[in-house]
Formats: C-alpha cells, structure tokens, sequence
C-alpha cells in the first residue's frame, strides 16, 4: 500500500490535527470519489475508483493511533507486526492479566457499573500512553536512530487497544 | 446535450430517482433545480408494490393488483422487497404471509426465494422488476426518455439484497447509475432545501425495512459516520402483530392463503386508523359466516407494537456508539418512511434522541426526492453537481471464513465507502493448483452465523511446494456498497488470472436472456435497446471528453491531443450512423486515448484540493516534461511505498 502521509498530503508525524486530517479527506473525496466521475469513459472511472479507495484507506489508518504509529514506523525502516516487534515486559503482562480477571468476573456477574469503571481507568491509561508515543516520534524526528524507541510503546498501546474493545463488547452486550 | 438534440428533440434521456419500497414505490425528477414526484395520469404519486400474476400470464402492477390480493393472494405479490436477495431457508421466508413457494431442486436455486404462481417459478428480482417497468413507463409518459437511473436501498441492506436490486433495475431495462441508500438520501432531499449544517440521525422506518444513519452535513459533503438497522422490520410487523389477533378472533384455521390476506389488510386499516384517532372499530368475518364487531384503542395496540419499536432503539444506540456521538450533540432528528406517522414510534424517537424529530418532508416521498436530486447530479445536469458530495459507509462487516470457522473482518462496518482491502494466502498442501475463499457478511464471530456472500474457487495456481504460493486476494466495495474480488498469485512474478466464480447474482449474459425472452419482437427489439445505450454511453465519454478538454487541455502533449480529437471525431461519426459494434469500439478507442491523461487530471484536482501545496510542482513538471509520460512515471515512483 501507498505510504497514507503522502496519500493525503500531510506531514508524517504522530500528533496530527484529527480535524485537519478530517478535512483534506473530505476535500481530496471532492475531487476523487467516482460520483466525481459519472459518465467519464471506463479507464477513468476505474482510476477514479482506485484512487478513492486508497484515500479512503490512507484516511482510516491515519485516524487510528495504532496504525499511524505502524506507518511511521515502517517509513523509519522499522519492522512492525505483532510477531516482529519485541516481547512485552513482563511487568506489564501481569498488570493486564490482573486487570484482564477482574474484567472477566465483572462480565460473569454482569455488573456493568464495574465494567465502566474498568474502562474509565483504561482509557485515562490509554490517554498517557499515546501522549508517550507521541514524545517518542517527536524524538526520533531529530534523531531517526531512535526511532525503534517507538516500538514497545506501541505494543503497550496495542494491549491497552485490546482491553477496551472487550468493554464496548461487553457495554453493547449487557446495555438495555 | 446538443449532440441528443440532434437525434431526436424530444427524447433527450432524463435522469430520474426511484425509492423501491416494501409497501409503496415513487419516482422523482428534478425540474427547475426542484425535486418533484411524478404523478399517474388519476394523481396518485404512490404505486402499491404489489405484483399480480393472471391465469393467462399478464402481469398487473400497482392498485389494481393490490385490489386482488384478498381474492388472489398467491398470485399477487405485496412487499416482495423482503424477499430480495435471501435464500430459501431464510428466518424471512418462513414468517406469516400468504405465498407458496417453490422448492429449490440445486443448491444453487436454495440461494434465492422463489415464488410459484400458476405453473410459473418467479424469483423477488422479476417481480421487482415488474415494478420498475411500470415506474419507468410511468416516467416516460413525462419525459418521454428516461436516462440514467438511482434506485434507493435501506442503508443496512446486505451485498446480496443490492446486487439483487441492481439486477431488478436492469432487468426492468434501466441505466442503474447508482444504489443510494435510503437515509442518505432523505438527508441530501432535507439538507439541499434547509442549507444546514450539522450531526442529524436519520429514523427511516419503512414497510419492511428499519435503517438509523449518524451524518455530518459540512458545506455539501454529506458524510455517514455510521449506520445501523434491521432489513426484516417495519411496519408490515405491527400489521402482523394486529393480524395474529384478529385471526385469533376470526377463529381462522392456520394456512387459509384467503383469511390471512383479509387479516393483513384490516390490521393495515386499523393501524392507519389510529394514527388520527384513539379507538377504531372494525368488522371482521368468523367462521361460519357471521361478522364481529372488534374495537382496538390505541393504547392496544402501542402495546402491541411496543417490542417493535424497541427493537430500533438497540440499532440507534449502536449507531450513536459507532458515530463516537451523543444523542444531545445531534443538531436534528428527521424522520423517514410511512411507519414514522405512528404516534408510538414519534414518542419513542422523541424519548430516545432527547428532542423533538423533523417531519416537515413529506416522510413517504423524501426518498425519492434524494434520489432523484443524486440522479441529477451524477448526470452531471445538477446546479449543485460541483458541491455536492455523498459518503457513505459500509453498513456490515465483511469476513472471509478462516480455519474453524471463525469470520475474519477484512472490512469493518461503517468504513467509508468506495473501500477496499488485501489479503494474502498460500497453499497448505504441495501442488495445490486450487483454493476455497469463503466471503461473509455480518457482525458474529462465526462464519455460519453470518450472511454468506460467496464461495469463491481460486484456481490456476502453478505447482509447488506447500506454503510457497502467495495468492493476493483483492476486495473492493464500490460507491453503490457492492463487493468485487480479484485474485493473483505472485511468486512466479507473472500475474496469473485466477478464476474468480461468484454464487449470487445475475450474470450479464442471463440478463440479456431474460431481457430476451421478456420483449415481444425478441431479437430486433434487442438490438435496438443495444444501440440505444451504445449511443448513452457514447454520448456521455464525448460529453465528458469534450469538458475536460475545456478545463485541463493543456496537460496533453501535442501528440495526445491530435489523437484524442481523432478518436472524438471518429466516434461522433459512429453515434451518427447504426452500427452498435463501431459505436462500442469507438468508445473504448476514446476511453484509451484519455486514459493516461485522466491520471494526470486527478493529480491536478488533488494538488488544487490539498491547496496548492503542490499545484506549481505539478503544473511545473508537466510544462518541463519533454514526454508526457516521463511525469507519469515520476507521480507513480512518488506513489509507491517507500
């Protein structure tokens, strides 16, 4: 896939502007989306196709901080991919499985005010790592060398992501 | 347009927009930059989608075959839209209705509903059909030609309901420009005539169908930021609900086609009576002859209805929750579909989004008006064509099947749309040639629970050892939420074609036999229609070339633009004479001379979108380029990963 930073135009770097980002989508789907292309001959329509898909693309991974983080690192020359990046420390291994039962018993209970209170926590967690991967590809843009700095980060980032998935699950499960 | 006018000055082909309800369809047009309904020849704007099938073949639309349905209730068809696009053995079919079925003899028929009438097998796609035939003849007595056509789908329609939809519009002989679902459409008719913006929640409860969309509307571009709802739910179910008592009442023996038809029908009335008034009475037959007096107050039935109502709360929460939005940041609340004039459903809608909802569009016509305002605009007639954007989301996730069943997301629900994803396999076995993909729709985690879309047999893999083979598996969903899939294998550096064979739909060629054995004069009336849209299309590329000849000429070598009005010049002539072939060829040489120059033209509406940033570097390497295609190859190296 095309590096999305220069699919969009913007500048590569981790703290983008979301709203920004929102807007040159919009612009850039003004002069690419096919409706754009209605009644062009077929080879244009079917770039015209290609071209949105791909802005649509750039626009979805650069939204998501897990995945910006991906496509920064990959055009620092770094490997990403869970099976390639280091192992978690094992601090932190345990503090999600601790935090991973107490998430369990409150779903067997059903106790949702619980399950709330565990994401609340998560995603103020989820809050401060980002603002850490955020210094991390700040360093690393005056000292690309440092870029792999990036890395364990990110796989934090990738549990904290986890962890809260399964409480909207459970939130949409066990809602009225 | 000058060039239709020469042809035939009356006939230039107009766009128009169709809502395809599960109880009534429209048509629309927009006529001095205003949407209209076009109306039959006694006034009536709405045509009953109802379908009946004579002794002796003919085939009657609209009320008069609504009027036979009591008398002929396995011959006429209501509500065939619940029946679009699914299987034999669907949850669907099974409800209370009166229709016989015939019994699917191949898996392959097990696919898709079909009806028996007479000694006839009809699936939903014909007699859907039927009902776009009568809305085109209907359009035609205004306008005489109908050109390009966009035909509204619920929002959460699956990929097999569109393509079947799709395949009802051409087999009804209609240029579909465009599937446009149902919200976005009510939102562009609501949001063109109030100029504002801001989040709205779209309630669309139709017939048949239930949709809720989040939607921003920033300055022309509608932007679906989620969408949620049920394709089995509407009002059609709090007839059920009514129905069911009433048969009870009537002391109906199960399975009588007749009484069920008759119940349906005084539910309807009922429910349509209380929407005014507290209490309705109504006189139902029992058995034996005689006739009760029934009276149902509104409380009744709000209680009645109540589970079905709540049903769309459990979507619009989700919706919300998708969106990343909360119901008192939501500007407004409009209303769509006839079954939002219950008053139950306004007070729950009320209770559930915090304010008060917009009904101030008709609810049964601002479909069709959306629709035919996007007819317009993609026809490129619309004063609004340069400003107005639709964009719209996936409304269900798309998986392949993986080892033990599980579905594996490839596309996530409410991803913009058009979208597209890869994935990569390889063979497990040594001199495997072939593989099995299994594509399906829906959010659950097993395969089997979700809507199965397609098996796809990926074949002509070149021998070798297991786990060598990389096989680039491509799926795109395209503007109209339709799914593609292409395959490669790319190890032996040679772009291998891989048979891609998919299991629903209707291929073009089993449209043309349809379309065949449909028309009177077979064959001639065949090839007439050929030409006829040989020549749309050809008028549409040469109207195409011919504006972006007047805006971008001067990124064209001299050489292109000496074959570009060659190939304009030759396919003009071939529009004027009757020789589909030279029209169809000519075409594609017009669409190959413009072809690397379209690709330069998007690099110039992006550079000019992202505001100049790069706009001189582009315009400076196209006048610095000695070929043309030099600055092709340095945009595409630019573009590559890196």
């Amino acid at each position: 896939m095309a590096d999305p930073f220069e699919t969009l135009g913007v500048d590569p770097r981790f703290d983008l502007d979301l709203r920004a980002l929102e807007q040159r989508h919009r612009d850039l789907s003004k002069a690419l989306h096919p409706d754009r292309y209605s009644g062009a001959p077929a080879q244009e329509r079917r770039l015209s196709l290609g071209r949105a898909i791909d802005v649509n693309e750039a626009f979805r991974v650069l939204r998501d901080p897990i995945r910006r983080a991906e496509a920064l690192l990959r055009r620092g020359g770094a490997k990403v991919g869970e099976t390639v990046e280091p192992a978690a420390p094992p601090a932190l291994l345990m503090e999600i499985m601790e935090v991973r039962e107490e998430l369990s018993d409150a779903a067997r209970a059903k106790d949702l005010p619980s399950i709330l209170r565990l994401g609340a926590a998560m995603t103020a967690r989820q809050e401060a790592t980002l603002k850490k991967l955020a210094q991390a590809f700040a360093d690393a843009a005056t000292e690309p060398g440092k870029i792999s700095d990036a890395l364990p980060i990110l796989g934090e980032l990738r549990y904290v992501r986890r962890f809260l998935d399964e409480v909207s699950a459970l939130e949409e499960e066990l809602s009225p | 347009m000058s060039l239709l006018e020469i042809f035939d000055p009356k006939a230039a082909p107009r766009p128009v927009g169709i809502d395809l309800g599960t109880t009534n369809s429209l048509v629309a047009r927009v006529r001095d930059d205003k949407p209209q309904v076009i109306a039959d020849c006694n006034g009536a704007r709405l045509l009953p989608s109802a379908v009946h099938y004579d002794a002796r073949g003919a085939v009657i639309v609209g009320t008069p075959a609504l009027l036979l349905a009591a008398e002929h209730p396995r011959e006429t068809i209501v509500s065939v839209k619940r029946f679009m696009g699914r299987g034999a053995d669907d949850a669907e079919t099974k409800r209370l209705g009166t229709y016989d079925f015939a019994a699917p003899t191949t898996p392959e028929e097990a696919k898709s509903v079909r009806f028996k009438i007479h000694d006839k097998v009809v699936s939903p796609v014909e007699v859907s059909a039927e009902i776009l035939k009568a809305l085109r003849l209907l359009a035609e007595d205004e306008l005489r030609t109908v050109g390009g056509v966009v035909i509204t789908v619920p929002a959460y329609f699956d990929d097999a309901q569109r393509q079947a939809t799709k395949d009802a519009g051409r087999l009804a002989g209609l240029d579909v420009l465009r599937l446009l679902n149902e919200p976005t459409a009510a939102a562009l008719a609501y949001g063109l005539e109030k100029q504002q913006n801001g989040l709205f929640a779209v309630y669309d409860l139709g017939g048949g169908t239930f949709d809720v969309t989040i939607l921003l509307l920033d300055n022309g571009v509608f932007q679906v930021k989620s969408t949620g709802g049920d394709s089995a739910l509407g009002g059609d179910d709090m007839d059920r609900a009514l129905a069911s008592r009433f048969l009870v009442e009537m002391g109906a023996p199960e399975g009588d086609h007749g009484l069920v038809r008759l119940a349906l029908d005084a539910a309807r009335q009922v429910k349509h009576g209380l929407t005014d008034h507290d209490e309705v009475e109504i006189e139902l037959p029992i058995v034996g002859g005689a006739t009760k007096k029934i009276v149902v107050t509104r409380a009744d039935f709000d209680a009645m209805i109540a589970p079905i109502i709540a049903r769309t709360g459990v979507a619009c929460r989700r919706a919300l929750r998708d969106a990343g939005v909360k119901p008192e940041e939501l500007d407004g609340v409009i209303l769509v579909g006839g079954s939002t004039r219950v008053p139950a459903v306004r007070a729950y809608v009320e209770k559930l989004f915090g304010k008060a909802p917009l009904g101030d569009i008709n609810p049964d016509e601002v479909v069709a008006l959306g629709a035919a305002i996007q007819a317009d605009i993609l026809a490129g007639e619309n004063a609004h064509a340069g400003e107005v954007l639709l964009l719209d989301v996936l409304p269900l996730s798309l998986g392949i099947e993986t080892m033990g069943g599980v579905a594996e997301k490839i596309l996530p629900r409410n991803t913009t749309i058009p979208a597209g994803a890869r994935q990569v396999f390889t063979t497990y076995a040594d001199n495997q040639t072939g593989f099995d993909l299994h594509i399906v729709q829906g959010e659950r985690e097993l395969a089997a629970d979700c809507r199965s879309l397609a098996r796809f047999v990926l074949k002509g893999i070149p021998r070798m050892p297991a786990g060598l083979a990389r096989l680039e598996v491509t799926f795109r969903v395209d503007a109209d939420g339709l799914l593609s899939v292409t395959a490669k294998e790319t190890t032996t550096g040679v772009e291998q074609h891989v048979e891609v064979v998919p299991s629903y739909g209707l291929s073009d060629e089993e449209v043309e036999t349809m379309l065949l054995s449909a028309l009177d004069n077979g064959e001639e009336d065949f090839e007439k229609r050929r030409l006829i849209e040989a020549r749309v299309e050809a008028e549409q590329v040469l109207a195409a070339t011919k504006k972006a000849l007047a805006a971008d000429a001067d990124l064209l070598s001299d050489d292109e633009k000496a074959r570009v009005s060659t190939a304009i010049t030759d396919l003009e002539g071939a529009v004027a004479g009757d020789r589909t072939a030279a029209i169809t060829t000519r075409t594609e040489a017009l669409d190959d001379a413009t072809h690397a120059w379209a690709g330069r033209r998007m690099d110039r509406a992006v550079a000019r979108a992202i505001e100049g940033k790069n706009l001189s570097d582009v315009e400076k390497d196209v006048a610095e380029a000695a070929g043309v295609d030099a600055h092709v190859e340095a945009h595409a190296s630019m573009t590559r990963p890196s």
